[in-house]
């Protein structure tokens, strides 16, 4: 009898966690930019260092090797909160982390050749651009997660954009520019980016102690005097979302100088890169036509960041096909997804390609699923039919086994 | 004259009947000769006197008239077809009088080919007796009096069927009580096994009694028979049952395995074409020794996007137990993923057969992955919303 | 699975065709899976055709035959893999949920199921009802006469009464959503689907008085 109430006691709980977290993960969705704290909320107390043949120790990224190939590492609770917590991680991996109570990524071949890149690459030489392509759900942003990681961890100002086409396909509003003249600006998305660079960087910031090369005029009242710091730029685009958009282009330009003058080293990180390239959006101008992304003012800042013509810096970008939209989506090779534009753009470039699981990443994976209860049907060979239907496809792997 | 004809043609009407009376009685019981010839000796041993002496009645005439020229009628039907044949004979060369039916479809196949779909259409030759079916011969002798008992039941031949069933059920009956009081057993190794075989269909039981039967009717053949064979005893009387049973055909040996084919890297493979299901064709390869690689039009398993038709694939490979040992490459076309997807699965499945053991390939033809799946879609019918579905009624 | 065990008689019998206008002969029997068929003699089998495998059996570890029958009664309009979706989500849903719990607590960490198809099976087994009240008029009178239920219509009403629960809630909520709470509660005992089912046989019991009528 008493251990029947504890148990309805339980499931109660449940069941009124669960209307709240189905919300909170929906605004997650909708607003994930918007709000700073979000993070998923850890359950459980500190899991128990378990060391599993499929885990590893080694939580530095800058420290992993061909060793640790097809090994989970875990990203501790305070750094995935000060990097992710704006966005970073795709939603359904992000629920499987609060499930799991740990953030754990696996170390694979693209991010451990693109960290030994960037670990080689020579910084007062023009900022080399590293492209992740491969097909649909094989982990490029996964990838580009780790390689966040590394760059958190080594003092890396990071200029992230999580996902590039939110603001070409779903923008929270759209108005005209004030400055130029048939632009558009996506003041809350701005603002939504401001807040998580400033989430990713302020410990950096504060103690870099940035300033601001000339004085920006926002409008009669409002300036920001040259030699601010940037942490001042940064918290008036948020307050003021009006400016969100120009504040961005100034920040970004600043970073450019501070970069080439070396009092910083920045990582760019933009998934879905090629949306940038994309024919046209879904905003519409004025007269009703839908608007190509250049002429949105968040492009051209981040355009101008990726270009080759500063130093102390890396940008590792990602095309991907459902960047595009319907029509543009039969390859996801580099020069098909960025078009003739795009690809002179970003010439010359280092392309790294993410493919599906090899045999001992995919084992791997099934044995972490395992281990954290998320497969409960094991009868002999089950892993040979997983392995059949998903094709070893990172995405549909996941997508299989949710119903198991 | 007429009553020599007549008595010919009960002969030979009844000639069918007679034979698979004698075909199925090894040794003819006395309750099997009672059976089968329905009134035809009475007849040939009766008539000379009879007819000299009555007079013959309006309807005994009318159909002695009808018997004699139907029985011209298959007379000319004979000559004609022993001369076609003789014909045919010559004009293929062969002897005449070895040339068999099989020979005469094959000549006729030869000399007068056809295009046309349905083969009841197409040219044919056969004796007469298998064109024109057999009719009843009179079951009355002159002066109009029935010669079975039953005559007035309409269906003579069937009530006795029954009442026969019946006679020896209640000897069965009869003998297993005997046994019993005795202490006997019945002798397991004599039972009978009836799983290889099947009750005659209506259609072939209305055949055998040259008389229509009522569905209702043949129902009670069968539950009759049924309590016969459930007896004990039952291989007692397995003459009398087998005579109403047809043998069934072994299902996993009536289609032939084919032989694998050995390809340029020394690999086996086999190749089945014209897999269809709904409106897709595909062609499926499969070679032995491989690592479970899939490739669909050039493409691997994303092929197909949904779940659901992947699973199909797989379906035949992980219940055969080949998964991962195998190598699948398939082209279709048509249709769309779901009926693509079940051609792949029949193709994969019949290829697979070259390579599984006997009893491997029964267990799939149970599974149903043998099985050629012949549904269509149901087609639109006019004053109809769908297929099934009705317009919506409406008064006015 | 309709799988009718074949004795010698049944396969003597031509069996009778259960649907009209059906592509097959009435002979051919339905599939058999092999686990299934360790029950049935090899034998008896081996002249009976069989009739093709349908698209939604398979023995790969996503097959469940309560499962395939609760995605029938999901399904609307013949979308069977929207139903599909719905009906993983619901079982990705009590999975997380089951998973929460046992991270939640510390002990008797075995008494959780996680296995989410034993979790639908218990909901449905425990949402079963046995009988059910019909209506006979006797004498001008309506009586709500209790009469037992065939397996078969007592595991429809139990997924059905499952899928209304979860339907009729508030609108904002997926489906997905609503099924699994309705699914864990009937696991567990509790809920409106197994309260409507006790309901039931309340009422059932209070009216056996009339249970004669259904042969007088």
């Amino acid at each position: 009898m008493k251990m029947l109430r504890k148990q309805f006691v339980n499931l109660s709980r449940v069941s009124t966690h669960l209307p709240r977290n189905v919300l909170a993960s929906r605004a997650a969705s909708r607003g994930a930019e918007m709000s700073t704290n979000v993070a998923p909320a850890e359950t459980a107390t500190a899991p128990p260092p378990v060391i599993n043949e499929f885990r590893t120790g080694v939580t530095n990224p800058g420290e992993q090797s061909e060793l640790h190939v097809a090994k989970f590492y875990t990203i501790p609770i305070e750094e995935k909160k000060q990097i992710f917590s704006g966005g970073g991680l795709p939603k359904q991996y992000e629920k499987q982390i609060k499930t799991f109570t740990e953030a754990c990524l696996m170390v694979r071949s693209p991010a451990l050749e693109l960290l030994h890149y960037i670990k080689n690459a020579d910084l007062t030489k023009p900022a080399v651009r590293y492209v992740l392509y491969g097909d649909n759900g094989v982990g490029k942003t996964l990838t580009m997660a780790h390689v966040l990681h590394y760059g958190a961890l080594n003092d890396f100002l990071l200029v992230h954009v999580p996902w590039a086409p939110n603001w070409m396909k779903r923008p929270k509003e759209a108005a005209n520019s004030a400055s130029q003249e048939g632009f558009i600006d996506l003041p809350f998305d701005a603002a939504a980016w401001l807040i998580h660079f400033k989430a990713q960087n302020s410990k950096l910031l504060q103690r870099l102690q940035l300033k601001t090369s000339k004085e920006y005029v926002w409008s009669k009242r409002e300036s920001t005097p040259a030699g601010a710091t940037l942490i001042e730029l940064v918290e008036h685009g948020i307050a003021r979302i009006k400016y969100a958009s120009e504040t961005t282009a100034a920040l970004i330009s600043e970073l450019k100088q501070l970069a080439t003058a070396g009092q910083c080293k920045i990582m760019v990180a933009i998934d879905g890169y090629n949306a940038f390239f994309h024919p046209i959006t879904r905003i519409f101008s004025d007269n009703k036509q839908r608007v190509s992304p250049d002429r949105i003012t968040l492009t051209q800042p981040f355009l101008d960041i990726t270009s080759y013509d500063w130093t102390n810096g890396v940008c590792v970008l990602s095309v991907d096909k459902i960047a595009m939209t319907e029509g543009y989506m039969s390859s996801y090779m580099p020069r098909y997804l960025l078009g003739k534009e795009g690809f002179e753009h970003l010439d010359p470039f280092v392309p790294v390609h993410v493919g599906n699981y090899t045999d001992k990443e995919f084992i791997s994976y099934i044995n972490y699923y395992l281990d954290r209860h998320w497969i409960s049907k094991t009868q002999p060979g089950f892993e040979e039919q997983l392995k059949f239907l998903s094709n070893m496809n990172p995405y549909t792997l996941m997508r299989l086994v949710r119903g198991l | 004259m007429s009553l020599r004809v007549l008595g010919l043609n009960l002969i030979k009407t009844n000639r069918n009947l007679l034979q698979t009376a004698v075909k199925n009685n090894g040794a003819p019981n006395a309750h099997a000769v009672a059976m089968a010839p329905y009134a035809t000796q009475v007849t040939v041993q009766a008539t000379p006197a009879a007819v000299q002496k009555q007079k013959v009645s309006k309807a005994m005439k009318a159909y002695l008239e009808r018997a004699n020229e139907h029985d011209e009628f298959m007379k000319t039907q004979h000559l004609e077809f022993q001369i076609g044949k003789r014909h045919l004979a010559n004009m293929m060369g062969a002897d005449a009088e070895t040339f068999t039916q099989q020979d005469i479809d094959e000549a006729i196949n030869y000399l007068f080919p056809s295009g046309l779909f349905d083969k009841r259409a197409r040219p044919s030759m056969r004796s007469p007796e298998e064109v024109f079916p057999a009719r009843k011969a009179a079951e009355f002798d002159e002066t109009g009096r029935p010669f079975h008992s039953m005559f007035y039941t309409g269906k003579p031949n069937y009530f006795q069927l029954l009442h026969d069933i019946v006679t020896e059920t209640n000897k069965l009956n009869d003998l297993e009580e005997r046994m019993l009081r005795r202490g006997n057993k019945p002798d397991e190794n004599q039972k009978l096994e009836m799983a290889g075989s099947q009750l005659l269909r209506k259609e072939q039981l209305e055949r055998v009694l040259v008389e229509h039967i009522a569905d209702i009717e043949y129902q009670n053949f069968t539950s009759a028979m049924e309590r016969l064979i459930i007896s004990p005893y039952a291989y007692k009387s397995k003459a009398f049952i087998e005579r109403f049973l047809k043998p069934l055909i072994d299902q996993s040996k009536q289609l032939e395995v084919p032989k694998p084919k050995i390809d340029e890297q020394g690999r086996q493979y086999v190749t089945t074409y014209e897999c269809l299901r709904k409106t897709a064709r595909a062609d499926v390869t499969v070679r032995l020794p491989g690592t479970g690689k899939i490739t669909i039009n050039g493409q691997d398993i994303s092929y197909f996007s949904l779940e659901e038709c992947r699973e199909q694939l797989l379906f035949p490979l992980s219940y055969s137990k080949m998964l991962g040992k195998v190598d699948v490459e398939a082209n279709v076309e048509g249709g769309g993923p779901s009926g693509q997807a079940g051609a792949i699965r029949w193709g994969i499945a019949m290829s697979l057969r070259s390579f599984v053991d006997q009893e491997m390939i029964e267990t799939m033809r149970l599974a149903g992955l043998l099985t050629r799946d012949y549904r269509r879609r149901e087609r639109k019918k006019f004053g109809q919303e769908g297929a099934r579905r009705k317009y919506t009624w409406k008064k006015r | 699975m309709g799988f009718v065990p074949y004795t010698t008689l049944s396969s003597l019998r031509t069996l009778k065709c259960c649907r009209l206008m059906s592509m097959y002969p009435p002979h051919f029997a339905e599939p058999i899976l092999k686990k299934d068929s360790e029950i049935i003699n090899k034998k008896d089998v081996s002249h009976v055709p069989i009739k093709a495998a349908p698209n939604d059996l398979s023995d790969s570890i996503f097959y469940g035959v309560l499962k395939n029958k609760l995605l029938k009664y999901i399904t609307k309009k013949g979308n069977g893999s929207l139903a599909k979706q719905l009906l993983t989500d619901t079982l990705e849903t009590i999975k997380r949920t089951q998973i929460e719990r046992l991270n939640l607590i510390n002990a008797e960490k075995e008494n959780v199921i996680i296995d989410t198809e034993r979790i639908l099976v218990n909901a449905i087994e425990n949402s079963r009802p046995l009988l059910q009240l019909s209506e006979i008029k006797r004498g001008g009178v309506k009586y709500q006469v209790p009469i037992p239920l065939t397996e078969k219509k007592s595991y429809f009403l139990a997924m059905k009464w499952l899928l209304d629960a979860a339907r009729e809630k508030d609108r904002k909520v997926h489906l997905p959503d609503k099924l699994a709470w309705e699914i864990l509660d009937a696991a567990h005992g509790q809920g409106r689907v197994i309260k409507k089912k006790d309901d039931l046989h309340r009422q059932c019991e209070s009216n056996r008085a009339y249970a004669h009528y259904r042969w007088s």
